[in-house]
């Protein structure tokens, strides 16, 4: 037996765990035409519907663009190192769609395999992602393409799915779901999705985008056309903005700098892109992928090849930022439609 | 909390400088227990860092049967490393590592050793010239070609001279045509002609060829005219890195992160790797 929870109580148990110091974020409009996922000081502005994802993903909550790792304090030849507090509140993501929950176990492999990354792990734990399983889709969202769904229930602990009426449906995945809602875990998520597609959640009515590609054939074009003038044609409109990663729910690059003054600082990570000619700069001044065919080449190589074959997992979960946010109409989907052109896949 | 990003601090206990633009430094563990207790393979590498300016890459170029103390060697290019070059005796770096797979010296015993080296490469190869040196009885007929632009672009010169005063190692140095200078004993050439002229066997041997991508390709088809197997012959890649641990995303060659599976590689490894290096 399902639970069920209106629109309205839905909004107004983000206004308790709130109100109850809890960190709270979901959709919010920052601005007209703009959605974007942001911490909410009121369950007023969290939005629910008529609109199809936000423009950054739910990552930023638990890989932030800028992490300290550690301090530093410099007194003349003397150095200390200190680490910083560790203390992480407990976050509640609610509204989030399932192509960006299902990016968390995807990243998982990343940071634990060989050496644990504990600064993703310890913002994992304290998260709570409560997902809105999608009733719209538009020209980029692609789910379905790569082993996903509109009410996928992975790396969710709740996943609603609206029943049309004002309500929706509850499915309780997790134990942290469970300690939100007070009711029992109805079902673990589904962890791993099989080739033919059949562990799929049954799509709401609003119906499924349909499937564009198959990602295996993707990632054989990656492999065996690496050399191909495919990526330095397709990518001669590329400016290098790195907009693409920014906002993909699974893009993981990070550089690590030193942020301070002579006295001290802290040494942190930040996002970075491989779109960025800096990227791979040798100190020689050898760049492997000098320009930017190579470095589109590799966004979708990492995706759809190099990903797959170290975890097992496609590094991609259909969610179209990377072409809405596109200042030049590339993304995935618009590469790989090419590549489907070019190889009549 | 675990930490993988949190550095050693290393107290810097003697620099060289090389050229006009590259030094070589010599650190020791701040912590005598973690001093004790670090161990490493030739070929590895380590992510050093001078606080306030940030990290950088590179070999560690002393031998890892040298119990306290290591070394690493660059050239001034950029921001990490002008730091580095201001720093002196006493000064603190951070250190993480040893990171990397390292030369496979255990499956060289018994074979002959070609080291083939240009400009600021000798460092990763000088490593294992001393391991190798240090443990004679288990390598054979061991020989080095080192190549730089100029006679002023050499680095680890005196140690070259005392490499070739060893028994059953010959030291072949040479500059690019205009590099010499009016005492210069070496040869003139390029690394791979160089090394053709040699007349070196290569039949039984490994052969560790690190230097610039021309060089290195120029190098490859000497060394299959003399008979080496692809499987023997080894690089080290020098692929930017910021992690060295796998995490993020930028050192991958194809498939391969380099900080993970490489740095070293065969060119039978290579051959099957896209050109992403």
């Amino acid at each position: 037996m399902s639970e069920r929870i209106s629109k309205n109580d839905l909004r107004q148990r983000a206004g308790e765990w709130i109100a109850a110091g809890k960190a709270v974020a979901g959709p919010v409009q920052v601005k007209p035409g703009t959605v974007l996922y942001a911490p909410l000081a009121a369950a007023d502005a969290l939005l629910l519907d008529g609109w199809i994802r936000p423009s950054n993903s739910i990552k930023e909550f638990i890989f932030p663009r800028h992490e300290a790792l550690y301090g530093y304090r410099i007194d003349g030849a003397g150095i200390t190192l200190d680490d910083l507090p560790a203390e992480i509140p407990e976050q509640i993501i609610v509204g989030a769609h399932p192509c960006d929950a299902s990016a968390l176990p995807i990243l998982d492999k990343l940071f634990n395999w060989d050496s644990r990354d504990d600064f993703f792990n310890r913002r994992r734990e304290a998260t709570t992602v409560i997902t809105i399983a999608c009733t719209a889709h538009d020209e980029q969202c692609f789910c379905t393409s790569v082993g996903l769904s509109p009410a996928a229930e992975r790396g969710s602990d709740a996943l609603l799915v609206d029943s049309g009426d004002g309500n929706y449906e509850v499915r309780i995945l997790s134990e942290k779901g469970a300690a939100l809602f007070g009711a029992a875990v109805s079902g673990a998520a589904v962890d791993s999705i099989a080739p033919d597609g059949s562990a799929l959640s049954p799509a709401p009515a609003a119906g499924a985008p349909e499937r564009r590609f198959d990602p295996a054939a993707v990632a054989e074009f990656a492999k065996e056309h690496f050399e191909d003038p495919f990526w330095r044609e397709h990518a001669l409109a590329c400016v290098g903005c790195g907009a693409c990663a920014y906002t993909c729910p699974v893009c993981h690059c990070f550089d690590i700098v030193d942020e301070g003054n002579p006295r001290g600082g802290v040494r942190a990570r930040n996002w970075d892109a491989c779109q960025f000619a800096l990227f791979t700069l040798h100190s020689s001044g050898h760049n492997p992928r000098p320009a930017q065919g190579a470095r589109q080449r590799q966004r979708i190589y990492h995706k759809f090849f190099m990903y797959p074959e170290k975890f097992g997992e496609t590094l991609c979960t259909g969610c179209g930022n990377c072409a809405r946010n596109c200042p030049v109409g590339l993304g995935v989907l618009p590469l790989v439609s090419e590549i489907c052109h070019a190889e009549s896949v | 909390m675990q930490n993988p990003y949190k550095p050693d601090l290393m107290e810097i206990i003697g620099v060289r400088q090389h050229t006009a633009d590259v030094k070589s430094v010599r650190l020791r563990f701040k912590d005598a227990e973690r001093a004790k207790e670090f161990d490493f393979r030739v070929g590895q590498f380590g992510i050093f860092s001078a606080f306030g300016w940030g990290e950088s890459t590179f070999n560690i170029c002393s031998s890892s049967t040298w119990r306290d103390h290591i070394e690493f060697c660059f050239r001034k290019v950029g921001r990490v490393t002008d730091a580095l070059w201001e720093a002196g005796e006493g000064d603190t770096l951070g250190f993480r590592g040893p990171y990397g797979n390292g030369y496979p010296m255990d499956e060289w015993r018994g074979k002959d050793l070609i080291f083939l080296g240009g400009g600021i490469a000798m460092p990763p190869i000088r490593c294992a010239i001393w391991y190798a040196l240090e443990n004679r009885a288990d390598y054979g007929e061991i020989t080095i070609v080192y190549g730089a632009r100029t006679v002023g672009d050499l680095v680890y010169r005196d140690e070259l001279e005392q490499w070739a005063g060893h028994p059953r190692v010959r030291v072949v140095q040479c500059v690019d045509p205009g590099g010499e200078t009016p005492d210069w004993k070496g040869e003139i050439g390029f690394v791979p002609t160089v090394f053709e002229r040699a007349q070196v066997a290569a039949g039984n041997a490994v052969a560790l060829v690190i230097g610039p991508p021309i060089m290195i390709k120029n190098t490859i088809p000497v060394l299959e005219r003399l008979g080496a197997k692809m499987s023997d012959v080894y690089t080290s890649l020098e692929n930017r890195m910021k992690c060295g641990i796998g995490k993020c995303g930028r050192c991958n060659a194809g498939p391969a992160y380099v900080c993970k599976e490489g740095p070293v590689f065969t060119f039978e490894n290579l051959r099957s790797m896209p050109m992403d290096y």
